[in-house]
């Protein structure tokens, strides 16, 4: 039914506004460092309006000549081989937690759920001095294993949700059509929860791609990662402005198609694809 | 071939037995039906026999080799579930040729058995489609083709017809009935649905909290059910049940007779009472009689034109070769 009284449309309009505020809430830091982006480094902070048309791209030009583009490489190394291994661990884990008849799911799903909400800070001073013993600080290895800490709760939690609302039945008619457990799983539970996995797989991606904190403190010269490089364009004697505007953009950009797309299958995994 | 043997066999899941221990033989080509109320064990049994549980204790032979340790896939063994369990993510024709691709035929023959399980079913017009796209019946019947192309030697059925609406569950009933006339290969069928089990099986065991009450052709069991539970069970309008002073009569702790062996007459009968509710079936009407000195009504069938109106006077008289009595324990008195 269409409600189209008048006290609907101004309830509705009214929700709009809203809406559209919230929005524009939301995005005026990054409009703010897309303008910041084209704007001479020495008139960054005149207002606007006294040159509009004062723009211009040196900005990015000059980013690609410093150590940002290959900070940029290592975040998408780390956070990339770390989803891969944390998807190759978690998601046979998430099958057997979600179809096997073990006892101790309970202890596991806490130590889960403990492992993804505990602050990293409680993690990093063991696994610092840890790395230090183990030759791992600034190494790739140390941290795509610091970021499975992340990813890898992260992917076998919701790895579980999804195999749970995989059938039974569809497991066991597998069974019954002479498929190996293993066939099972890839052939049929797999595919089934499938929309599931790829939104594991990118926000599992995501959290490792936005993290600092880790990258700050295990990185050093060689395998610095974006979000830290940003910051070391904060000097002692003068904050580069523009720069931290470009790739504060360019840390954004590979997200998008990621949001388009694990928007798509987060909605579907919630709506139980498998259903039909 | 398609025998199977259960020797002793029992199940329990934890403290709880599921199924005690019992025998039972399935001949080669029979449609043998499972029937009885919900948590009577009829689908624990049947997974038994699948291999999708382990037994507790006991043996299971398939054709005369002991299965009871043969995982699922082994057993030559094809089940259709009460879901379909269809593959959603695979085209009807990848659903029907997945069990031939777990065993590995040759392609050429795969396309040969589909093509003759589409033509079958119905379903040439629907092989590239993926099971979303399918009404209920075409569903259940890629499962039927999922299960025909491994060529078992027993197909096994778990409540198929349950997620179908009642039209097409008949005509369903009537297909898998026509389809073991063709193939003349064994079948097991549960059902909670009496109907279903009297219409389709050549022997139909009742199950009752893991226990079997009997086993035996529709008719056998419609006409000397072994103990209450069968004769309550099986047959729809229910068998009317009378306690008391009735029973006494016949030298029994209870007496049953079915509602066509009940007449009904205004003038003369047996027993006296008012007529209640009357349900018209066109054919038939089924009247409810409140016979005085009995807490429920008994169910009496009448020819179709038979007019009564309610809270009449009638009398009943049940046919006398055509009682059943049981004793104080629920067995049957012959």
């Amino acid at each position: 039914m269409i409600d189209r009284s008048p006290e609907f449309r101004v309830k509705k309009g009214l929700g709009v506004t809203m809406m559209l505020l919230l929005l524009l809430f939301a995005a005026i830091p990054t409009l703010w460092a897309l303008l910041l982006s084209v704007r001479a480094p020495d008139s960054i902070f005149e207002p606007i309006w006294e040159s509009p048309l004062a723009l211009t791209l040196d900005n990015f030009f000059k980013i690609t000549r410093s150590d940002f583009p290959s900070a940029l490489m290592n975040s998408f190394i780390t956070a990339g081989s770390s989803t891969l291994l944390a998807m190759l661990v978690g998601v046979p884990a998430g099958f057997a937690l979600a179809k096997s008849r073990v006892s101790g799911k309970f202890v596991a799903s806490w130590i889960l759920l403990l492992l993804r909400m505990a602050p990293p800070v409680g993690f990093v001073i063991p696994l610092f001095l840890a790395y230090v013993n183990a030759g791992l600080i600034d190494t790739y290895t140390g941290l795509i294993f610091a970021y499975m800490t992340l990813t890898l709760p992260l992917i076998v939690w919701s790895m579980w949700n999804s195999f749970a609302q995989v059938p039974d039945e569809l497991i066991e008619a597998a069974i019954m059509d002479g498929a190996s457990l293993a066939k099972a799983f890839l052939l049929v539970a797999l595919p089934a929860a499938r929309p599931g996995a790829v939104a594991a797989a990118i926000l599992g991606f995501l959290v490792a791609w936005n993290d600092f904190f880790y990258a700050l403190i295990i990185t050093r010269s060689g395998t610095t990662t974006a979000p830290v490089a940003v910051m070391n364009f904060i000097s002692y004697d003068s904050v580069d402005w523009a720069s931290i505007a470009v790739a504060s953009i360019a840390l954004t950009l590979p997200i998008l198609p990621l949001m388009a797309i694990a928007n798509r299958y987060i909605v579907q995994s919630l709506s139980g694809a498998v259903k039909g | 071939m398609g025998s199977i043997e259960l020797t002793a066999v029992q199940k329990s899941f934890g403290d709880v037995e599921v199924i005690r221990p019992l025998n039972l033989d399935i001949e080669d080509g029979e449609f043998v039906v499972f029937v009885g109320p919900s948590g009577c064990g009829k689908s624990t049994l049947l997974r038994l026999i699948a291999g999708l549980e382990d037994t507790t204790a006991g043996s299971i032979s398939i054709d005369g080799q002991d299965a009871t340790d043969l995982p699922p896939g082994k057993r030559g063994l094809a089940m259709v579930f009460q879901s379909y369990a269809l593959y959603p993510h695979m085209t009807v024709r990848k659903n029907i040729a997945f069990p031939m691709r777990m065993a590995k035929i040759p392609r050429q023959e795969q396309a040969k058995r589909i093509a003759a399980a589409a033509d079958v079913l119905n379903l040439t017009d629907y092989l590239d489609r993926r099971p979303g796209q399918l009404s209920g019946g075409q569903r259940q019947r890629v499962a039927i083709g999922r299960a025909i192309v491994r060529e078992p030697s027993a197909f096994l059925f778990d409540e198929p017809l349950s997620n179908l609406d009642a039209a097409l569950r008949v005509g369903m009933r009537l297909e898998i009935s026509e389809l073991h006339k063709r193939l003349q290969t064994t079948m097991i069928y549960v059902t909670h649905d009496q109907v279903e089990a009297m219409t389709m099986a050549d022997k139909i065991v009742v199950l009752n909290e893991g226990v079997i009450e009997q086993v035996g052709s529709p008719l056998e069991l419609y006409r000397s059910p072994r103990n209450l539970f069968v004769a309550s069970f099986i047959g729809s309008p229910m068998m009317n049940i009378i306690e008391g002073e009735m029973a006494d009569s016949h030298q029994a702790s209870a007496i049953g007779v079915r509602p066509e062996h009940l007449s009904l007459s205004t003038d003369s009968g047996l027993w006296q009472g008012k007529v209640g509710v009357a349900e018209h079936l066109g054919s038939d009407t089924f009247f409810h009689v409140q016979v005085e000195g009995l807490p429920k009504p008994l169910t009496v069938r009448a020819p179709g034109d038979v007019e009564l109106q309610y809270q009449d006077t009638v009398f009943v008289t049940p046919e006398k070769t055509n009682l059943h009595r049981f004793d104080s324990s629920g067995l049957r008195i012959d």
